[in-house]
Order: C-alpha cells, then sequence, then structure tokens
C-alpha cells in the first residue's frame, strides 16, 4: 500500500450507519474508522494504534474481520490485500497480577 | 519449565483425538484448554453425526467427546482446563494461565487445535443483549441448562444456523424464522427439511438492517438483498423476537499460530496456516488440526488431530516408519471419504445444479428448505411400494450411511462411494423395524404403509421433542413445508436403546397424505 500513500481517495461522507458499533470492547463506531481511513491511514495496524479497536478484551476476535472489511471497502481494494494486525502475546486476557507471577520458571 | 513430549493447545475433538493418537503411542501429553469443561464444541453437539462407521456417524456429539475424552485420558494424557494459552513462540514453548500465575511450558512437538470462532455483522443494535452467536445459545442450552430466549430469529442457513435452529425448538423456544443474505440454504437440506418441517419459514436473500429495543432485543427489521448483497428500499419484514442468533459462518482461530511466525496463506476471507497433509505448518514440529486450519466438519477435525498426532510420534521417533505410514493411509483415506459429494470444502462456493446421480436437485429444497410432493419421487430412496415400506427423502450428496448398515433386511444400497444417494431396494423386503428411521442423522427417513385399512395410511416419523406423544394422542399432521394437514392420532411410539433417544411416532391419516404428512404436531394445550 505504501505506493499509494498519496493516493487522493477522497474526502469522508458521512453515512447513516456511522455510529454502529464495530469494535464492541474499545466502543469504536464504523464512521470513526471509515474518517481515519480518509484522513490517511491505509492500514489494519494504523487504524488499530489511532482508534484501539481489536486492541480491547477480545483482541480483535469479534472485530478484526470486520474493521479490515470496513477499511478495504473505502479503500476500494480487496480484503484479503491487507495485512491483518499483527498477534502478540497475551492472546488472552491476562491481569497484570497473574501475568507478572510466573510458575515453575 | 515443564517439559512434555507434546503440548496440544485446544481440548476439542481435533486435540482430544491428537492427544489419544499420541498419548497412545506413547509420547507423553499435556492438553490445555480455556474452558472449564472439555470437548470444545463436542458436548454441545447432541445431534446424530453424519458419515460412516469409522467417523462414528449415527453417534450424538455429545457421546463421541465423552469417548474422546476418556481414551486420551486412559493413554495417560494430561487435560489442563481453565488453562488459556496467551503466547506460542517458534522454540515451540506456550505461555499458559495455571490459576493465579502463569507458567512456561516447552513441547518438542505442538499441536494447535484452537477451533474456530464465530464471525459477527454489524447491524444498528447488534450490541444488545439477546443478540448473540449461535454457540452461545449453544452453551446456554447444553451447558447451562439455560432457554436462550422465547422467540428467536436465526441469521444464517449453514449447518450451523440449521443445527442450533432445530436445538432451539427441542429446548422449547419459537423460531420466528431462518434468514440468509445469500439466494440458497447453506447448510445440508436434510437439516432444513427437519426446522421446515415443523413450521419454521426460511427467507433467503435476506438479512438484517436492523434490531431493535432499548435494554434488549425486542425486534428485528430484515430486508431482502439484490446480487450484490445490498438491501432492496420496500422490501423490509419485521420480526418481533427476543432472541437474534447469529450463524455467519466461522473464522479460524489462528492468533497463536500467527504469533508464531507459521507461514500463513489468504483462502478467501480467512488466512489459513500453510499445511502438510498432516497438518505440519511452516515450523517444524508445530501441527496444526482441526477447524483452525480450515473449517470443516468435527468428523474431519477428529481425523485431522490423529493425523498431527501420529507425525508428531513418528517425527519423535515413538513409532516406527511402517507402522505410522500403514496406519497415515487408514486416516487420509477416512479423511477423503468425508471430503466427498456436494458439501466438501474443495467444492466451497461451487453451486451444484444436479445430484453425482445426475438427478436435480430440488430448488423449493434450496430456497424454502423442504421438498415439493411432486419432486420426491425422483430420488433413488422413494420408490412405491405395497405394504410397509421406507421413504428416503434424501437429495444431496452429503457423506454418511448409517441407513445401509442399519437395515437388517439390506433393503438400503449406497453403492459408488459413500455420498451416493441410498437407494431403497424393494426385493429385499422391508420388515418395518424402524432403525434406519432411527439411524439417519439427517431424519429423512419415514415409514409408510398405505393401506392401514379404512381408507388410512400409517407414517412413522423420527421424532425428538419432549414430552413425547401417547399412543392415541390427538394432534395435527403437518406437511413437508409445515403446512397443517388434518387431524392426526398417534397409534405408536417406539423406542428402543439402539434409537438412542429418537423416538419413532407412528400416527394414521387419510391415505391421500401418505405422501405428504411428515411431521406429528401435538395439539397446543387449550
Amino acid at each position: 500500500m505504501s505506493s499509494e500513500r498519496t493516493r487522493d481517495f477522497g474526502r469522508y461522507v458521512a453515512a447513516a450507519d456511522d455510529d454502529v458499533i464495530i469494535c464492541r470492547c474499545e466502543e469504536v463506531a464504523k464512521g470513526e474508522i471509515r474518517r481515519a481511513v480518509r484522513d490517511g491511514l491505509f492500514t489494519v495496524h494504523e487504524v488499530r494504534r489511532l482508534l484501539r479497536c481489536g486492541m480491547g478484551l477480545c483482541q480483535g476476535n469479534t472485530c478484526a474481520r470486520l474493521v479490515r472489511g470496513i477499511i478495504a471497502r473505502e479503500l476500494g481494494v480487496a480484503a484479503d490485500s491487507l495485512v491483518e494486525a499483527t498477534g502478540r502475546a497475551p492472546a488472552r486476557p491476562l491481569e497484570m497480577r497473574v501475568f507478572a507471577r510466573e510458575q515453575g520458571l | 519449565m515443564t517439559r512434555y513430549d507434546l503440548i496440544v493447545i485446544g481440548a476439542g475433538p481435533a486435540g482430544l483425538s491428537a492427544a489419544a493418537e499420541a498419548a497412545g503411542a506413547g509420547l507423553r501429553v499435556a492438553v490445555f484448554d480455556e474452558n472449564a469443561k472439555p470437548g470444545g464444541q463436542l458436548f454441545k453437539q447432541i445431534h446424530k453425526f453424519f458419515g460412516a462407521k469409522e467417523h462414528k456417524a449415527k453417534i450424538r456429539g455429545v457421546k463421541i467427546g465423552a469417548e474422546l475424552l476418556a481414551e486420551a485420558e486412559k493413554r495417560g494424557a494430561e487435560v489442563f482446563l481453565n488453562s488459556p494459552v496467551a503466547g506460542l513462540y517458534k522454540e515451540r514453548e506456550i505461555l499458559v494461565r495455571r490459576g493465579e500465575g502463569v507458567g512456561h511450558y516447552k513441547g518438542d512437538a505442538i499441536i494447535v487445535a484452537t477451533g474456530a470462532q464465530e464471525n459477527m455483522p454489524a447491524f444498528a443494535g447488534w450490541t444488545l443483549p439477546g443478540v448473540m452467536g449461535a454457540g452461545a445459545a449453544q452453551t446456554l442450552m447444553h451447558l447451562h441448562r439455560v432457554k436462550p430466549g422465547k422467540r428467536v430469529l436465526m441469521l444464517g442457513s449453514g449447518n450451523v444456523g440449521l443445527v442450533v435452529g432445530f436445538q432451539l425448538r427441542q429446548a422449547g423456544c419459537e423460531l420466528a424464522a431462518v434468514l440468509d443474505a445469500a439466494p440458497r440454504i447453506g447448510g445440508y437440506g436434510v437439516h432444513a427439511a427437519k426446522l421446515a418441517r415443523t413450521g419454521v419459514p426460511f427467507y433467503l436473500s435476506h438479512s438484517i438492517v436492523r434490531a431493535w429495543g432499548t435494554d434488549k432485543v425486542t425486534g428485528v427489521v430484515a430486508g431482502e438483498v439484490d446480487g450484490g448483497w445490498n438491501f432492496i428500499p420496500g422490501r423490509e419484514k419485521q420480526f418481533e423476537v427476543d432472541t437474534v442468533c447469529i450463524a455467519a459462518g466461522l473464522a479460524p482461530a489462528t492468533q497463536l499460530l500467527k504469533m508464531a511466525g507459521c507461514a500463513m496463506r489468504a483462502a478467501g476471507a480467512d488466512w489459513l496456516p500453510v499445511c502438510s497433509a498432516v497438518g505440519e505448518t511452516s515450523l517444524p514440529g508445530v501441527y496444526a488440526a482441526g477447524d483452525v486450519s480450515g473449517i470443516e466438519e468435527a468428523s474431519s477435525a477428529m481425523i485431522e488431530g490423529r493425523l498431527a498426532g501420529g507425525a508428531a510420534a513418528r517425527k519423535l521417533g515413538f513409532i516406527g516408519p511402517d507402522e505410522y505410514e500403514e496406519r497415515r493411509q487408514v486416516l487420509l483415506a477416512a479423511l477423503a471419504s468425508l471430503r466427498e459429494g456436494m458439501f466438501a470444502p474443495q467444492k466451497r462456493g461451487q453451486i451444484s445444479a444436479q445430484t453425482d446421480e445426475g438427478i436435480d436437485l430440488s430448488q423449493t429444497l434450496l430456497r424454502k428448505g423442504y421438498l415439493e410432493e411432486g419432486e420426491v419421487g425422483k430420488y433413488p430412496g422413494v420408490k412405491p411400494a405395497a405394504g410397509i415400506h421406507p421413504v428416503i427423502e434424501c437429495t444431496q450428496n452429503i457423506p454418511c450411511n448409517p441407513c445401509r448398515d442399519a437395515c437388517p433386511q439390506g433393503c438400503i444400497k449406497v453403492t459408488g462411494g459413500i455420498a451416493a444417494l441410498p437407494e431403497y431396494d424393494d426385493r429385499a423386503g422391508c420388515a418395518g423395524c424402524g432403525l434406519c428411521v432411527a439411524v439417519c442423522p439427517g431424519q429423512a427417513i419415514f415409514l409408510l404403509n398405505e393401506d392401514a385399512g379404512d381408507g388410512l395410511a400409517e407414517v412413522t416419523a423420527p421424532y425428538e421433542f419432549l414430552p413425547l406423544p401417547q399412543k392415541g394422542e390427538l394432534g395435527a399432521a403437518l406437511a413437508r413445508s409445515g403446512e397443517k394437514l388434518c387431524p392426526a392420532e398417534v397409534v405408536r411410539v417406539k423406542l428402543a436403546p439402539a434409537f438412542d433417544r429418537t423416538a419413532l411416532v407412528t400416527f394414521r391419516v387419510p391415505r391421500d397424505f401418505a405422501m405428504r404428512a411428515r411431521f406429528w404436531q401435538k395439539e397446543a394445550a387449550a
């Protein structure tokens, strides 16, 4: 996508379903994602870092595909051309007190 | 750091099978699962499985799960529950929550059998309480014994939507409708027919526009979609429901594989690990088995698990090359037979117009969930005969053959592959035992006696609702479409141990209705 950095995808135009929540954990609405893409964030990584969609309790298990689809539609590309966000530990929610208590090292 | 020969992540059908296979070869095996109960989705599958004997066909998923768990534990595999795996690293190390801390474990081989997660469509109101995945509804019903709601709308007509829809009916919920944005029912026709004959309407090319409600969902606006998946203005329908179940497909739960650095490939909307025939990923000694390597049925997942478990045993030197190869060929053949027929994973997205036998598929079955009376006779399982005889309404090529093995008279033939349509051979002479009716996982076989005297016919149908009807009870005979045909008296209710809790209900209808009546409905109490 980097070669398309300067491509103009047009300005954000409000849509009727912009207030539909996409990332339930972090309460990110569809319109916020659409606006972020129009503001120049063309990858799942960038959108995730700006809006935190996919960084909540479920780690994107519910919304990753939805977010990818919305970004792809705004850019007019196929969803599978967008690289998924990097998976990192912990893949499951762990409280910090649990994470810090390592056993049997 | 604790070390095992093999670490299996996920105690579902694939994981438990992998553990049983490897532990049987002498490996020290640990299985980690995040849930409080083992079995993955198996313990929520109360229906009888499709396939052949070698695939545990006609046995209910919950029983297969219990047997698999017992096998794995008996062979010495340790199963750790409430133990979510939070990290997988390419050195074959995992990070697991154990109680109030985290543990590190290393395996000489790792099998990732983390299954799948449900896809969620986002529509206005999808975050309201009462909107849930079909899997959540199953968990409520079968693990917690809680009815998800009174009146449910199901979005999705794949096997998950159809099977869970039927289970909702069994739990006593009303099913307002099954919707699917696709123009055809995605799951097995026999599963759809089970629902349609109880009166559940199907709306294909329909999806949810929005759900409404304040504290919880109280209704849904659905709309018809065109070929480009856009809603057609003016074609909305309203459903008053307190529950919406979403069965919009599954996505492989590949997070751990990606984290470890396994090579992935795009497959449609999913990313799948690049795997060998036995499930080895691009990381040596790290395997993927079951839905995480591509969505299929639990029966396939169990074989994939055994393949990966055996491959790990071979890699670590626990079994010799000849023993391994022999076992591998048996398992690969079993897997190949499950991948026969029109629902095979390699045929996904293709549309068949005819069966392998060259018979036109029923378009009514694909759009409304039932066969038209006039077209039933086209299929080889349906032949007119005098006296009592089976009517096998099996019209799609599904890898399944318990009916053939069940018939003590040898009346039912499934020839030319496991996915061939069953054929009724009237020369052998049906004894009316009803075993075929009870074992058919699709509940697609009926016994008919068109001359029961007094101008009446007797129809025997599989029945899996409680309470069972009583002999002499008056109810209504319903057509395949769920249309009420006539009053019908129950003349027999048979429940033998070999039926495994599928009752055979025989009811009497006027002879003209013999080829139409396919369900007996209890009359609502006045």
